[in-house]
């Protein structure tokens, strides 16, 4: 498994490391550069209690079939024993500390995701995915994570461990209807390992969603992972993906969709740590109304990291002249010898385009329309799992009919 | 009735006058062929016509079948009837070429209230359109234009033309960017549409289009007049002596 960044310290010990960091600094604003363009200070004056949902129901979403674990606040829904093939394990560590005092030593300290997972975790599961012998592939893991008390906070953890050239489906489905939205996700993928991972947020419109995504990569092993930011009214979706082994590959993609007021936030930061590694990330932002969207993207080459490729480029398209969008994209390199691009745009509709497809007959909405499935479409193709790939297209095809 | 009629049109993009005062008449089945020399106003006309923002009628009308079009946006004037071939098709990524092909005719269709057509039936049409003009099966499963070089480019805007089958089609230096073997498929199939129902505007800088698409008249267009008009001789007469001549005399 990838080395540790800190060492293991007790569960007790980290919450207090955690409120100690959080009496200090509390809820950013603006002036923190990290949050400079989301500020939480709306969360100063809220208070929430932890949720206890009743238990969630066994459906697992119709059009996409797997293994479901279910997450609703405090309440644990695991399938049946029974129903997990070899090479899956599931475990609740709610109320195993050292599980969870193991699983989070990988977490970066003094910031502001982890800290509030460690002082108010809600609910902690654990995923091992295994290599077998089998020739038919795992089943696809789906944990939906919901809660449903508008005055309540929900802070969901989850470690996903894909071991040693195993290959790992997962999918999470956000759709929380707390006030506040907490979920903090693990994926420790070993040497010669894959995962195709998914993520959809579709929470509440009064919902605050903010989501830890961290992926730890070993030598030669890839991910492959999408995720579409659709819910909430402020969202902010941090990945940090460390690679701890060389010859190791991330596609990491990412697509959010803006309207009333929403706002979105994709933060990024890519560690190449080691050599022959590339990675490679598409962010596209479709923004209407008076929806804001911020893309924060830092990808940083270690000195040792030579022959890094790591490509990195986010669109934003504006609909309405009230929308906005923020690109702060950053390239630290300290190798020499690798190949490092990014780029952001932010636009509205290419007038020659709209031109082109009217002077065909094609009415303004109806060009207006193709031309923003066109932007998203696009990005779909980085999916590599079929179900996956078709998942997220009709979630894209359903934000897209329920515009017009 | 007339086809198409432009009376004393004065358009400009922005403060700058670009057209002054254009006076053509165009009726079905007759091919006219616009040449002038760069800057002439040739490209303005073509957007002009067919309803490009951006392009402001100061002055004139343009008449579609007696109706106005300057009040109609460039998707109305399309389903009227009107058709432009860009100069420099756009590329759009995203956009599958049948999915945008069905869009086009299916708009059309409506327009002229007739059922849509079935996906099937569809890929039936454009297969067989596209045989004609040497479009392969793998060009129409690309997104439109994305990546196609200039010729396929100018092959798919004939196509379009060929599946909308427009009452006016204008054709904007279609043969721009075409080598010789590739001039002769896209004139081919230009011709092919040639017929009673259709009426045509070619513009070209160059006259060796109009020995591939022979017109009936030719009109010179210079600093935003039409200064000379003619049957074929005349591009026959500026290949051979060049613009300067005309312009001078005009």
């Amino acid at each position: 498994m990838p080395h540790k960044l800190s060492e293991i310290i007790s569960w007790p010990e980290q919450r207090e490391k955690a409120k100690s960091y959080f009496d200090s600094y509390g809820w950013p604003d603006n002036r923190n550069e990290a949050w400079k363009y989301t500020s939480l200070a709306h969360l100063q004056e809220a208070e929430f209690t932890a949720t206890s949902s009743s238990v969630p129901s066994k459906t697992s979403p119709a059009d996409l079939e797997g293994l479901s674990v279910q997450i609703s606040g405090n309440m644990v829904q695991l399938p049946p024993k029974d129903a997990i093939p070899a090479g899956i394990s599931i475990t609740d560590i709610t109320t195993d500390d050292g599980a969870r005092a193991a699983a989070f030593t990988y977490l970066a300290d003094n910031h502001l995701l982890p800290a509030l997972s460690a002082m108010h975790q809600t609910s902690a599961i654990a995923i091992d995915i295994e290599k077998t012998d089998s020739a038919s592939p795992l089943p696809a893991v789906i944990i939906s994570l919901t809660g449903s008390s508008k005055d309540g906070a929900c802070y969901p953890f989850v470690v996903v461990r894909v071991h040693k050239g195993a290959e790992a489906r997962i999918a999470e489905l956000h759709s929380s209807d707390a006030g506040l939205s907490c979920p903090l996700m693990v994926y420790e993928v070993a040497d010669d390992a894959k995962l195709h991972h998914i993520r959809l947020q579709t929470e509440a419109s009064h919902t605050t969603h903010l989501g830890l995504n961290q992926m730890q990569m070993g030598k030669n092993s890839q991910i492959n992972s999408f995720a579409i930011s659709m819910g909430g009214a402020l969202s902010r979706l941090e990945t940090h993906s460390l690679f701890h082994g060389t010859d190791a590959e991330l596609a990491q993609s990412a697509i959010y969709l803006g309207r009333d007021r929403q706002h979105h936030d994709i933060t990024s930061f890519v560690a190449h740590e080691m050599r022959d590694c590339a990675s490679r990330q598409l962010i596209r932002g479709v923004l209407d109304d008076k929806a804001r969207g911020v893309f924060q993207g830092k990808v940083r080459v270690a000195p040792d990291a030579q022959k890094t490729d790591g490509q990195q480029m986010s669109r934003a398209l504006l609909l309405s002249r009230d929308a906005e969008a923020d690109a702060k994209p950053e390239l630290e390199i300290f190798a020499d010898d690798v190949v490092c691009s990014h780029g952001a745009t932010v636009g509205e509709l290419d007038e020659n385009l709209m031109f082109y497809l009217k002077s065909r007959g094609i009415a303004e909405d109806d060009a207006r329309n193709m031309l923003i499935d066109a932007f998203l479409v696009d990005t779909l193709d980085e999916i590599e799992d079929p179900d996956f790939a078709a998942f997220m297209t009709s979630q894209i095809n359903r934000w897209s009919l329920a515009r017009r | 009735m007339n086809l198409l009629e432009i009376k004393n049109l004065h358009a400009s993009i922005g403060d700058t006058k670009i057209l002054h005062g254009i006076d053509l008449t165009i009726n079905r089945g007759e091919v006219h062929a616009i040449m002038g020399p760069n800057g002439s106003g040739k490209s303005t006309l073509s957007y002009v016509l067919s309803g490009r923002d951006g392009y402001e009628v100061t002055e004139g009308e343009i008449l579609l079948d007696g109706e106005s079009v300057l009040e109609m946006e460039a998707d109305e004037r399309a389903r009227a009837g009107m058709f432009l071939a860009f100069q420099y098709p756009v590329e759009l990524p995203g956009v599958t070429g049948m999915s945008f092909l069905r869009a086009a005719v299916n708009a059309r269709r409506r327009e002229a209230g007739e059922d849509e057509v079935d996906q099937l039936e569809f890929v039936k049409l454009v297969r067989a359109a596209a045989a004609d003009l040497g479009v392969d099966n793998e060009m129409l499963k690309r997104a439109v234009n994305v990546g196609f070089s200039g010729g396929e480019k100018k092959r798919y805007e004939i196509l379009q033309m060929a599946l909308l089958k427009p009452s006016l089609a204008v054709l904007d230096e279609t043969d721009s960017g075409l080598d010789v073997d590739a001039l002769k498929i896209v004139s081919d199939g230009v011709n092919a549409q040639r017929g009673d129902d259709c009426g045509m505007l070619v513009i070209t800088h160059y006259q060796r289009l109009l020995s591939h698409i022979v017109p009936d008249f030719v009109h010179i267009l210079a600093g935003g007049r039409i200064i000379k008009s003619g049957d074929k001789s005349l591009a026959l007469e500026v290949e051979e002596n060049g613009y300067a001549g005309l312009v001078n005399a005009a």
